[in-house]
């Protein structure tokens, strides 16, 4: 207070001059990178994912009943032997056991994906956004590019922790996988680009929407919903529509199986992503702020 | 600069802004008036880009905003208390939005010391009052050292010393040949802001003229108060005067000074309890200005006793007006 009014007439308190300075991208990206570190949500969100990611995996590693390991079981000297399970089957059951927090973890990316967007509508930030970026689709273009490299970053840390922690469980149960397969790694990087690829597509939607609430339950409809609701339905369409959905289509990457190549399952998800960006894009540039 | 050209915004059937058109020059502090619904705030919006025009032009410094390389040194606004995430701090607020002009941290300090804001720069905005709103605001529009500033409503809910530092800034502001564009339902803190007027009534601009033509435009008048007031008045009438009864033996007249009024009390032997001058305000010449615009009038039940004493509440003042009654002559 005393600071204002000591300098009540003067526009610019140092007469240093200000570096030339204008609107750029990376400025922008520089901004969202700012604006998603400096609240709690995107903290605490992120620190969910990890934990998740890590606990689900080492409950399953702990529970779950190996088969072949049986009675061997850990602590048996020496008995795994025999019993070992490596190859294929072992880099299947470590991702299925590191990547199992996904499944818990996209409700929360997403959360956080419509988040980064509706919450900037819902607090009127929004409009300071925009009268700095007035053109808008960079701070669009900005904010997704931002999250999707962090969410990707973060995904990564949490599988591979939770393969890191629970590969000692596993190994001790006579299930030995080793991280230089490119089934275990590459599928391990698969899961964090479906938290990714999930996380957009809420993004999106937020964005569409612009609600946090509506976002939210957009978002996770689609995801978690639309797949148990076509599944009661006993009908040809409904299992084709149900292979094509993001979320099937998208665990593919990770989980393996279903009807798509990885390739193809990416390009099913970004197929999705493309029909929320255009019509966030056009509403982006139509509506008022 | 800001140029409006036949600027209109329809939402719907309901015409916010008609065909509005006005120049802001640099140099002066220029005051937009009118009336709540007059689409003062819808205009401002529109000259920033974020409310897409129904048809008509608006540009700053001679282009539309957005269309500027380094839109924040054009032009910063304050357009409402808080455009600001209530989970951020103040200070992560500013340095995200310089950010994407590259504007150092050492110019989001000096806005923050510019506006008082140093002692609560770390705390996050949810928890901020009004006036530290709008402080927030104010330095966010100020982060660019801009050629224009237009600020919504800027001393709404700030301290009397906020308010202070407001007006002596943005005079401050206009004096080095830059641009302002301030909206107030204030009419005095106008009248001690602006020197141009820019008033709206119903979404259309109802007069554009510098300060002292509006206030000149409101006749002075003689406020008369006696318990013989019939007399006086009687007396009085005559052309080119016109005596407006008040009831409780007051009349207002206008045409004739308050010397000559006095003097024909004496000769009446008549004694006077006020004689008194009212120069026109701002206010009054407010009031006369948007009289027949006003979106939401204040309902006065017909019959109601005389208007309140000058000075009342603003909003009641063109309604009190209607209820006063000429002398017939």
């Amino acid at each position: 207070m005393s600071a204002a009014t000591e300098t009540p007439t003067r526009a610019r308190a140092s007469h240093q001059p200000l570096p030339p300075s204008r609107l750029r991208f990376s400025g922008v990206l520089k901004s969202e990178w700012i604006k998603l570190t400096t609240l709690r949500s995107t903290v605490w969100a992120y620190l969910i994912v990890v934990l998740l990611q890590i606990g689900m995996a080492a409950l399953f590693a702990l529970t779950v009943n190996m088969g072949t390991t049986g009675p061997g079981g850990p602590g048996a000297p020496g008995g795994g032997a025999e019993a070992a399970v490596t190859g294929a089957a072992a880099a299947q059951t470590a991702v299925l056991t590191a990547s199992l927090g996904v499944m818990l973890g996209q409700l929360v990316v997403s959360v956080l994906g419509v988040l980064v967007i509706s919450g900037e509508y819902g607090t009127g930030q929004i409009r300071s956004t925009f009268t700095a970026v007035p053109k808008r689709l960079p701070v669009l273009w900005g904010k997704a590019l931002v999250f999707a490299v962090s969410t990707f970053v973060v995904g990564l840390i949490a599988v591979f922790a939770a393969y890191a922690v629970t590969w000692g469980m596993l190994d001790a149960r006579g299930v030995t996988s080793d991280i230089t397969d490119p089934d275990v790694w590459g599928r391990l990087v698969g899961a964090a680009g479906y938290l990714v690829l999930v996380g957009l597509i809420a993004y999106f939607l937020g964005a569409i929407l612009r609600v946090t609430a509506g976002g939210i339950a957009a978002a996770v409809g689609l995801v978690l919903v639309v797949p148990i609701v076509l599944g009661f339905v006993n009908a040809e369409w409904a299992s084709v529509l149900g292979q094509w959905l993001p979320s099937s289509a998208g665990q593919t990457l990770f989980l393996g199986g279903g009807v798509f190549e990885p390739w193809q399952a990416v390009l099913v998800m970004l197929g999705w992503i493309a029909v929320f960006v255009t019509t966030a894009a056009v509403l982006l540039k139509r509506r008022d702020a | 600069m800001i140029e409006a050209t036949s600027l209109t915004k329809r939402y719907g059937a309901k015409t916010a802004v008609d065909t509005v058109s006005f120049t802001v020059r640099p140099g002066h502090v220029t005051g937009f008036l009118g009336p709540n619904g007059a689409g003062k705030s819808t205009t401002m919006r529109m000259i920033m880009g974020l409310d897409r025009p129904t048809s008509g032009r608006v540009t700053v410094n001679g282009r539309p905003y957005a269309e500027h390389r380094s839109p924040l040194h054009e032009a910063g606004a304050l357009l409402e208390a808080k455009a600001v995430h209530t989970g951020r701090s103040a200070r992560n607020h500013l340095r995200a939005i310089a950010a994407t002009h590259g504007i150092p941290n050492r110019r989001v300090d000096e806005v923050i010391d510019l506006t008082g804001l140093r002692s609560v720069a770390g705390k996050r905005v949810g928890g901020f009052s009004l006036g530290m709103g709008q402080r927030l605001g104010i330095a966010t529009a100020l982060l660019g050292d801009p050629a224009t500033l237009i600020l919504d409503e800027p001393v709404n809910g700030l301290d009397p010393e906020g308010v202070l530092w407001v007006r002596g800034f943005v005079r401050q502001f206009a004096a080095q040949g830059r641009t302002v564009l301030l909206s107030s339902h204030l009419m005095s803190e106008m009248a001690l802001t602006a020197d141009h007027l820019i008033v709206l009534g119903k979404g259309r601009v109802i007069a554009d003229a510098p300060v002292s033509d509006i206030v000149n435009s409101t006749q002075t008048f003689v406020r008369v108060r006696s318990p013989r007031i019939d007399d006086v008045a009687r007396r009085l009438s005559q052309p080119d005067v016109d005596v407006t009864q008040l009831g409780d033996g007051v009349i207002e007249v206008r045409g004739l000074t308050a010397e000559v009024i006095g003097d024909t009390a004496l000769s009446l032997g008549v004694a006077l309890h006020e004689l008194s001058t009212v120069s026109g305000s701002l206010e009054d010449a407010y009031m006369n200005l948007t009289r027949d615009e006003v979106e939401y009038r204040t309902v006065v039940t017909p019959g109601a006793p005389g208007g309140p004493a000058s000075g009342g509440p603003a909003s009641t003042g063109p309604v009190a007006a209607e209820n006063t009654q000429e002398v017939a002559r």
